[in-house]
């Protein structure tokens, strides 16, 4: 077991949180970003997450990235540069609602691994001082 | 001799809330993975044992455990408050182990400085 396990365990999960936070607000900031016709429409990225080595040391890890439709949805905008022969453009396939959820997810799982940093902090503080007393 | 059971103790009871506390973390850690089971340390049924037969405590004998809570859509049971009320009270609990011990090595200095 190495030295100050708790907080390294918290840095993986505050990694996580913000790798999930990175893909939201790139979802987001593409959620109006369309394409040439023929061209695949912007993918909503969701990050995937594993347990680190669930029963030994522990912590969490970024397993990889899950991408949406590339299919998008079809709106009719004839007086978009975008737009094909048949005046549709072509959105990606994100829904703001739910990119929202996720936001606070990843907000408040960050939140949670600050607060157990600052817990594990304070016990190896009052650790240092043993037999100083 | 300076070490004692009491010392024995306290440093098994260190040891096994410190491990309570990186399990604690990694639960925290892994809040929205998808499947992960909150993890469940128990030091304190061996420590118990191991003073009731007279034994010298050894610090590490803790079990790892699962918790069967009901899990969520995704197949994961880590409960924040649940969490946030471990990592309080272990903290505080170490503390309170720290105190006990920096009150037997006061014992010895001052033991060893009447001569």
């Amino acid at each position: 077991m190495a030295l100050f396990d708790s907080i390294s365990i918290s840095g993986t999960g505050l990694y996580a949180h913000r790798k999930w936070l990175d893909a939201v607000s790139d979802n987001i900031a593409n959620i109006n970003t369309t394409n040439a016709p023929g061209e695949d429409a912007f993918r909503a990225r969701m990050v995937d997450v594993q347990a680190f080595n669930y029963g030994g040391e522990g912590g969490v890890r970024v397993a990889g990235a899950k991408f949406g439709s590339a299919e998008g949805r079809m709106v009719y905008e004839p007086d978009n540069a975008d737009a094909d022969a048949d005046g549709y453009v072509r959105y990606p396939d994100i829904d703001l609602g739910d990119q929202m959820t996720q936001l606070m997810m990843a907000q408040r799982g960050y939140q949670a691994n600050i607060s157990s940093i600052k817990a594990a902090t304070e016990a190896y503080q009052s650790a240092l001082q043993l037999g100083k007393g | 001799m300076i070490g004692d059971t009491t010392m024995s103790a306290l440093h098994a009871s260190l040891s096994g809330l410190a491990q309570r506390q990186r399990v604690t973390a990694d639960n925290i850690a892994n809040i929205n993975t998808p499947g992960y089971l909150a993890g469940r340390v128990d030091f304190e049924s061996a420590l118990k044992n191991e003073l009731a037969d007279g034994e010298t405590p050894v610090a590490g004998r803790s079990a790892e455990l699962r918790s069967s809570d009901p899990t969520n859509t995704n197949g994961n049971n880590v409960n924040l408050d649940t969490e946030t009320v471990i990592q309080t009270e272990t903290g505080l609990r170490y503390q309170l182990a720290l105190n006990a011990l920096n009150g037997k090595y006061a014992q010895l200095r001052s033991a060893l400085r009447t001569s």
